[in-house]
C-alpha cells in the first residue's frame, strides 16, 4: 500500500515563465522607486495594499493546507501543492512593508503624536496602538505562522519519499495547532494594517471580513494556477472535471461567504446610524468614491456570482479561468477601497504610481513559483491520500 | 387473465454493476421505452442510460428570480404607494433593510416552486394506478434489487424476445405486467357527498363561532372592555366631573409667542397687518376654519343667523358697517380675545389660521355689500 | 490504533445487507412502544402539560405574568426563541451544507437531525407569537389586505423573524418530506398492515424509484440543500439583527450575525449529539450512527465553539478599542455585575469545557461527550440569557436600571418547551424512519457499481 500508482512526471516550467517573472518584477522595482520617489505617503498605501493581499493570501494557503489534513479532504490532495508554493509569501510580503516602515506616521494616523493630542478616544487606545507593539504582533504572527508552515511542508515534501503515513498524522495536528494562531494572526493583521488606518473607526467583524476576502483571493490564486499548470500539460491526466468543479464550487462558497459578511457590515452600520460608525462609510461615498463604493458590490459579488451559479460553469475550465483572475481584481479592488479612501479623502486616485507595486508582487510570486516548483513535486506522490484523490468522482 | 392488456417485462438484478451493465445493453438493442428501478441512486446510471442532464435548476432559477421580482415589487408598492410612510429617517425604499426579506422569498418561492414541479408536473405524482405497483418487482425494486423494466409500448418489444434478452443479461424474476381492470372512480356515491356536506357545515361553522363569537369571549375581550374615559364623556374621577382635562395652567405650548395688545383693541387694529394674501389657498383654508369655528354662533355666512337655534344668545351681523369698516388687526383682536360673550379662540386657531379667516370674512363681506367694479369685471 | 489514511473508512459498520437495514428502520416503526417509550414519553408529556398550564396563565391573564419588566422587556421569552431556532440550524447543517460537501457521514444521521430542526422550530416560533400579547391577533404579522389598510413594516428586524423563520419551516419540512418519499415508499412495499398501507401508499405519491426520477430527484435534493444552506445562514443572522440593528450597548455589534450561526450551530450540534448517543443506543444503530460519526460532531462541536469564544473575546476587545464607554461598561457589567453568575456560567460551559474535546480519547467517550453536550447546551441558553438580560437591565438611562427575575410562568413555559419538542421527537421515532433507508444504502459498501475496472482490480 505504500507506494501510490500514480503517472506523474515532472515537466518543466516553460523557461518564458520565469523570464516574465523576472521582467515582471524588474519593471515593478522601478516603477515602485519612481512612485516613492514622487510621493513617498501615497507609495507608501500602495505598498499596504499589496502587503496586506499577499500576507492574506500566503496565509489562506496554509489555512486552507490545514483544512485539508483536518477535514480529511481528498479531491484537493493533488492541488495541496500549489498552496504550499503560495505559503512562502508570508516571508516575501514584508517587503511591501518596508516604504511603509519608511512612513510610519503618515500612514498611520495613531502614530502621529498631533493627531492624538486633538483625539482623545484615539489617545487611549495607545496601550495596544503603539508603534513598539505594533511590530511585536505583526513579527510575532510571521514567525509563527511561519514556522508552522515550514514544519507542515517539509513533512509533506518528505512524505514523497517514503509515503510514510505517520508524517499525514503528524500534519493533522500541527494544522490542529496551527488553527487558532492563523484565526489570531489573520484577525490582527486585518484590524492593526487596515483598520486602524482610521483610529476612530471600529467593527467587530473586520477581521473575519479581512479573512474571508484572502480566503478566496487564496483559492482564486490556487485555481488559476492549477488552470495554468493543467493548459500546459503539467497537471496528470487523472485530474478530471470533477476535481474542477469542487474548485469552483469552493470559490463560489467563499464569494458567497464574503458576501454575506460584508453586507453584515455595512448593513448593521447602515441601519443602526451611530455616527461613530457610519462616518467610515460615509467617507467612502465623497465624490468618486461612491462610484468605488457601488463598484465593490458589482465587482466582487454580482459578476463573479453569475459567472460561477450554473453547475455546469463551476468544472467550466474557461470560466474559471476568468473569474479568478477577476477574483484577484477585485481583491485589489477592495483593498484599495478600504485604504486608499485614508489617503485621498476627496476621491479616488489612480495613475501609474499604484501599478507598480502590485507588479512587483506578481513577479515576486512567478519567481517564487518556479523556485518552488523547481524545488518539490508538483504532486504529492507520497500522500496516502494519494490514490482515493485518483479516483475521486463526484 | 389472457385477455388483460399487456404494460411490460421486468427482470431483477441483485449488484449495481449488473443493473449498470444491463441498462448499457438495453440502449444498445435499441430500447426506448424502459425504466430502470433501484432502491436508491446508482451513480452513473444516468451516463448508462444515456439521460440529459437534469433541467430542474432552470426551474429553480425562474422561480427563485420570482420570488425576488414579488418580494421588491410588493414591498415598493407597499412603502410608496398603498401607504408612504417614513420609518426611522431612511428613504422610503431601503434597500438594505429590504434584502432580508427579499431573499427568505426568493429561497421560498424556489424551494416549493421546484418540489411542486418536480413532483406533479415532472413525475405526474401522485401515480399510485402504475401497474408496476403492488406486484413483486416492485417491492424489490425498493428494498434490496434492482430492476430492468421494458415497457409494451415500445417499437421493438416482443414479449418473448424481451424475456429472452433479460435473461441473456442474467436478470432473475422475469415475469409479465398487465394494466389491472380499471374502476370508475367513486367521487359522486352518496357516501362522498353527506361527507362534503358535513365537513362544508363543520368548516363554516367553525369559521363563524370563532370570527363572532370566540374573539368576543373573555379573556379575548379584555382589550375591549378597559377602564378607560371615552372622549367628551363625563367622569366622577375628577372634581368637576369632566372626562377631558384642560391643560394645566399656565401650560405654554412648544413655540408660543405672547399675543400683544391684550386689553387695546384699538392699538390692534391700528399695527397688526394681515400678513396673508387673498389668494384661493387661504381662502379655501380660512372658509374650512370659519365653517368649523366661527359659523355655529355667525352663521354659515356671517349674518348673526346662529345655528344654535336660540340655545346661545346670537351675535350681531358681520356685514355691518362697523364690522366691514374695522382694520383687520381690530377682528384678529377679537378673535384672540374674544368680546363680550364671545370667548378667546386662540386655543384652536393659530395665528395663520385666525387671519386667514379674516380673509374669508372679508370676502364673505364683499360678496354681500359688493362694488360698482365687481359687477364690470363679471361681465 | 493507527489509521490508514490510503482507505475511505466506511460510514456503515459491519457490512449490513439491504435487507437487514430495511428491517432494522423499519423495526421501531412495526412495533409496538415498549416500557422504557412509554416512561419517556410520560415524563416529556408532563413537562409538556406545566407548559401547557403555564400557557394557559399566559394567554388568560396576560403576559403581564411574566418577569419582564420596564427595561427588561424581553425575557426568558426571546431568549428561548433564540435557544430553540438555535437548535433547529444543527439539523440543517448536517442535512444540507454537509450533503453539500459530501460528506458521508451524515447519512446516517442526517433525517434524524432534520426531524429535530423542525420540532425546533416548531418550539421555537411558539415565543415569539406568545410574546405579541394576544397571540390570536398574530394574523396581522403576515401582510394582508385588511380594512385597517394596515401593511406590516418591512424594514424591521422582527417581521424579518416572521418571513426567516416561517421560511425556514416550510423549506425544512419540504426538504425532510422529499427525503422521505423513497422510504415511505419502501415502507408501503414492506408492510403488511392494511392501515399503515393506505397512508405510505398516500405518502408516498407512487414513487416507483425508477431511475428517470432519481436523476431529477437527485438534482433537486442538491438545489433544495444549496437553497437550504444560505437560508439556515440567514435565519440566524436575522435573529441575530434583532439585536444588532439596535443601539443598545451589548447589543450593536458587526460580528453578531456570524457569532449567531457558529452559537447556533454549536448549541445543535450539541443536542443531536446528545439525542443520537440516546437514540443508537436504543434502537441498536451503533453500526449505522458509529462512534466515529459521533467524534466527527465533536469536533465540529470544538470548531464552533472556538469560534463563539473568539466573538466573546473580539466583542470585549473592541468594546474597549471603540472608546464608547457605554459599551465598555456593558462588557465590564456583564462580567463582575449583577449578572455575573450567568456569565461566567456561559463562558465555562461554552468556551472552557468543549476544549476538553481536543483530547481524542475524551473526544471517543460517550459519557464525557454526553455531559459536555449537556453542558454545552446549558452555556449556550445563558449566551442568550446574557445578551438578551444584562444589556437591557443595564441601558443609557441608569434612573430606569431594573433588574430581572423570571417567574415561575416564565419556567413553566421553559419546560414545557423542552416537553413540546422531547414529546414530537419521541413521536417521530416511532412513525417515520428516523435513519433514511435509502441514503444509507447508498452508502453501504459495494452498494455503488465500481468505476474503474482496471484500477479497481490492483487496489483490492
Amino acid at each position: 500500500m505504500n507506494q501510490n500508482n500514480h503517472d506523474y512526471v515532472k515537466k518543466p516550467l516553460p523557461p518564458k515563465f520565469g523570464t516574465y517573472g523576472l521582467g515582471f518584477a524588474a519593471l515593478g522595482l522601478i516603477l515602485s522607486i519612481l512612485a516613492l520617489v514622487a510621493d513617498p505617503v501615497r507609495a507608501s498605501f500602495d505598498s499596504l495594499i499589496v502587503f496586506v493581499f499577499l500576507i492574506g493570501m500566503g496565509m489562506c494557503s496554509l489555512f486552507l493546507i490545514g483544512l485539508e489534513y483536518l477535514t480529511g479532504a481528498v479531491w484537493s490532495v493533488p492541488f495541496r501543492r500549489i498552496a504550499e508554493y503560495l505559503v512562502p509569501l508570508v516571508f516575501i510580503a514584508p517587503i511591501f512593508a518596508i516604504p511603509v516602515f519608511f512612513n510610519f506616521s503618515h500612514v498611520f494616523q495613531w502614530a502621529n503624536p498631533e493627531y492624538l493630542t486633538l483625539h482623545k478616544t484615539v489617545m487611549a487606545k495607545t496601550a495596544f496602538l503603539n508603534p513598539q507593539f505594533f511590530y511585536i504582533r505583526i513579527t510575532a504572527i510571521i514567525v509563527l505562522v511561519g514556522l508552522f508552515s515550514i514544519v507542515i511542508i517539509r513533512n509533506s515534501a518528505k512524505q514523497d519519499n517514503n509515503s510514510d503515513q505517520n508524517l499525514t498524522k503528524k500534519n493533522i495536528r500541527l494544522s490542529a495547532g496551527l488553527m487558532p494562531i492563523f484565526g489570531l494572526g489573520i484577525t490582527l493583521i486585518g484590524i492593526d494594517w487596515i483598520m486602524s488606518l482610521e483610529p476612530l473607526w471600529f467593527s467587530t467583524i473586520f477581521g473575519v471580513y479581512y479573512f474571508a476576502g484572502s480566503l478566496l483571493t487564496a483559492f482564486a490564486a490556487i485555481t488559476l494556477i492549477a488552470i495554468k499548470l493543467k493548459s500546459f500539460g503539467a497537471l496528470p491526466s487523472w485530474i478530471t472535471k470533477d476535481h474542477f468543479y469542487n474548485l469552483g464550487a469552493f470559490l463560489f462558497a467563499f464569494i458567497n461567504f464574503w458576501a454575506y459578511i460584508a453586507f453584515s457590515q455595512f448593513m448593521l452600520i447602515w441601519y443602526a446610524n451611530l455616527p461613530e460608525e457610519t462616518f467610515w462609510f460615509l467617507s467612502r461615498t465623497q465624490g468618486s468614491w461612491l462610484y468605488i463604493s457601488i463598484g465593490i458590490i458589482f465587482i466582487k459579488f454580482i459578476i463573479p456570482y453569475a459567472g460561477l451559479l450554473s453547475q455546469p460553469s463551476k468544472s467550466n475550465i474557461n470560466r474559471l479561468k476568468y473569474v479568478g483572475w477577476w477574483i484577484i481584481f477585485a481583491q485589489f479592488f477592495d483593498l484599495y477601497w478600504l485604504i486608499m479612501p485614508t489617503f485621498s479623502k476627496s476621491g479616488a486616485v489612480f495613475s501609474w504610481t499604484e501599478l507598480g507595486f502590485p507588479l512587483l508582487g506578481l513577479g515576486l510570486v512567478m519567481i517564487l513559483f518556479k523556485y518552488s516548483y523547481t524545488k518539490r513535486n508538483l504532486i504529492p506522490i507520497g500522500d496516502p491520500k494519494l490514490k482515493r484523490a485518483m479516483d475521486f468522482h463526484l | 387473465m389472457e385477455n388483460k392488456k399487456l404494460h411490460s417485462v421486468v427482470g431483477l438484478f441483485s449488484t449495481p454493476d449488473s443493473i449498470i451493465h444491463a441498462a448499457e445493453k438495453t440502449i444498445e438493442k435499441g430500447y426506448k421505452h424502459y425504466d430502470i428501478n433501484t432502491p436508491y441512486p446508482v451513480h452513473g446510471m444516468d451516463s448508462a442510460m444515456k439521460l440529459k442532464p437534469s433541467t430542474m435548476g432552470y426551474f429553480a432559477l425562474a422561480f427563485g428570480l420570482t420570488g425576488t421580482a414579488v418580494a421588491l415589487s410588493f414591498m415598493y408598492w407597499v412603502f410608496n404607494i398603498a401607504y408612504p410612510l417614513n420609518i426611522g429617517g431612511k428613504p422610503n425604499f431601503p434597500l438594505p433593510a429590504l434584502i432580508p426579506i427579499t431573499f427568505e422569498l426568493t429561497v421560498l418561492f424556489a424551494a416549493i416552486g421546484t418540489v411542486l414541479s418536480l413532483l406533479f408536473v415532472f413525475f405526474k405524482m401522485p401515480d399510485n394506478s402504475n401497474p408496476l405497483h403492488d406486484t413483486d418487482y416492485i417491492k424489490h425494486c425498493t428494498s434490496d434489487m434492482f430492476g430492468l423494466c421494458i415497457e409494451a409500448e415500445d417499437k421493438l418489444f416482443s414479449e418473448a424476445e424481451v424475456k429472452d434478452f433479460l435473461a441473456g443479461l442474467g436478470a432473475t424474476n422475469i415475469e409479465s405486467i398487465y394494466y389491472p381492470k380499471i374502476n370508475t372512480l367513486p367521487i359522486f356515491t352518496k357516501n362522498f357527498i353527506i361527507f362534503l356536506l358535513c365537513s362544508a357545515i363543520v368548516v363554516s361553522g367553525a369559521v363563524y363561532f370563532v370570527t363572532n363569537k370566540l374573539m368576543f369571549m373573555t379573556p379575548y375581550n379584555w382589550m375591549l372592555n378597559q377602564d378607560r374615559i371615552n372622549a367628551q364623556a363625563p367622569s366622577d374621577f375628577f372634581k368637576d366631573g369632566f372626562g377631558m382635562r384642560d391643560a394645566v395652567e399656565g401650560t405654554v405650548p412648544r413655540d408660543f409667542i405672547p399675543e400683544e395688545f391684550k386689553a387695546s383693541p384699538d392699538s390692534a387694529g391700528t399695527f397688526l397687518i394681515n400678513p396673508l394674501e387673498m389668494t384661493d389657498a387661504v381662502l379655501a383654508k380660512g372658509e374650512a376654519k370659519f365653517k368649523t369655528f366661527c359659523s355655529p354662533c355667525h352663521g354659515n355666512y356671517a349674518k348673526g343667523d346662529s345655528r344654535l337655534r336660540g340655545l346661545f344668545p346670537n351675535p350681531p351681523t358681520l356685514h355691518s358697517k362697523k364690522v366691514r369698516n374695522w382694520p383687520d388687526g381690530r377682528i384678529y383682536h377679537v378673535i384672540t380675545f374674544g368680546q363680550n360673550v364671545m370667548p378667546s379662540y386662540a386655543k384652536q386657531l393659530s395665528r395663520d389660521e385666525r387671519w386667514a379667516v379674516i380673509n374669508y370674512v372679508r370676502s364673505l363681506q364683499r360678496a354681500f355689500n359688493p362694488k360698482e367694479e365687481d359687477f364690470n369685471e363679471s361681465k | 490504533m493507527q489509521t490508514d489514511y490510503t482507505v475511505e473508512t466506511s460510514v456503515v459498520e459491519g457490512n449490513p445487507s439491504f435487507k437487514q437495514i430495511d428491517e432494522l428502520i423499519g423495526a421501531p416503526l412495526e412495533t409496538l412502544p415498549n416500557r422504557n417509550f412509554l416512561i419517556a414519553i410520560s415524563i416529556t408529556a408532563s413537562m409538556l402539560l406545566t407548559g401547557a398550564i403555564a400557557l394557559g396563565f399566559s394567554l388568560y391573564y396576560g403576559i403581564g405574568m411574566w418577569g419582564n419588566n420596564n427595561p427588561v422587556g424581553w425575557g426568558f421569552d426571546i431568549v428561548n426563541f433564540v435557544f430553540w431556532v438555535g437548535i433547529g440550524h444543527a439539523g440543517t447543517l448536517i442535512s444540507a451544507i454537509l450533503f453539500l460537501f459530501r460528506q458521508k457521514w451524515r447519512t446516517g444521521i442526517a433525517r434524524f437531525a432534520e426531524g429535530m430542526t423542525i420540532f425546533a422550530v416548531m418550539t421555537a416560533g411558539l415565543f415569539p407569537a406568545l410574546h405579541t400579547g394576544r397571540p390570536w391577533l398574530d394574523h396581522y404579522l403576515i401582510p394582508h389586505p385588511n380594512d385597517h389598510s394596515l401593511w406590516v413594516n418591512f424594514t424591521s428586524p422582527l417581521l424579518w423573524d416572521v418571513f426567516a423563520v416561517s421560511t425556514y419551516f416550510i423549506v425544512s419540512a419540504i426538504f425532510w418530506y422529499v427525503g422521505l418519499i423513497p422510504d415511505f415508499a419502501n415502507l408501503r412495499d414492506r408492510t403488511k398492515n392494511k392501515i399503515k398501507k393506505i397512508v405510505y401508499t398516500i405518502t408516498s405519491f407512487g414513487w416507483r424509484g425508477s431511475n428517470r426520477h432519481w436523476q431529477n430527484y437527485e438534482m433537486v435534493y442538491l438545489i433544495l440543500a444549496g437553497f437550504a444552506t444560505p437560508l439556515v445562514l440567514s435565519v440566524h443572522t436575522i435573529v441575530s439583527f434583532d439585536f444588532a440593528v439596535s443601539i443598545i450597548p451589548g447589543w450593536h455589534t458587526t460580528i453578531f450575525p456570524p457569532y449567531f450561526v457558529a452559537g447556533a450551530v454549536f448549541s445543535g450540534f450539541a443536542m443531536v449529539q446528545n439525542c443520537l448517543i440516546l437514540l443508537r443506543k436504543v434502537f441498536h444503530y451503533e453500526h449505522i450512527i458509529t462512534l466515529d460519526t459521533l467524534e466527527k460532531m465533536n469536533k465540529i462541536i470544538i470548531v464552533t465553539g472556538s469560534m463563539v469564544g473568539y466573538a466573546y473575546a473580539m466583542e470585549f476587545f473592541i468594546a474597549w478599542y471603540s472608546g464608547n464607554s457605554a459599551e465598555a461598561f456593558t462588557f465590564v457589567n456583564r462580567a463582575f455585575g449583577d449578572y455575573a453568575w450567568a456569565y461566567w456560567i456561559m463562558v465555562s460551559c461554552n468556551v472552557i469545557f468543549p476544549q476538553l474535546f481536543w483530547i481524542k480519547k475524551l473526544r471517543r467517550s460517550i459519557p464525557v461527550m454526553l455531559v459536555i453536550g449537556i453542558l454545552v447546551n446549558v452555556g449556550m441558553w445563558f449566551e442568550r440569557f446574557v445578551i438578551t438580560v444584562t444589556s437591557l437591565s443595564r441601558d443609557f438611562l441608569p434612573s430606569s436600571w431594573a433588574y430581572y427575575k423570571p417567574t415561575l410562568v416564565d419556567g413553566g413555559l421553559l419546560i414545557g418547551s423542552f416537553g413540546l419538542f422531547f414529546t414530537l421527537l419521541l413521536i417521530f421515532t416511532k412513525t417515520m424512519p428516523v435513519v433514511s433507508i435509502a441514503e444509507i444504502k447508498a452508502v453501504l459498501p459495494g452498494a455503488q457499481p465500481t468505476h474503474h475496472k482496471a484500477e479497481s482490480n490492483n487496489g483490492k
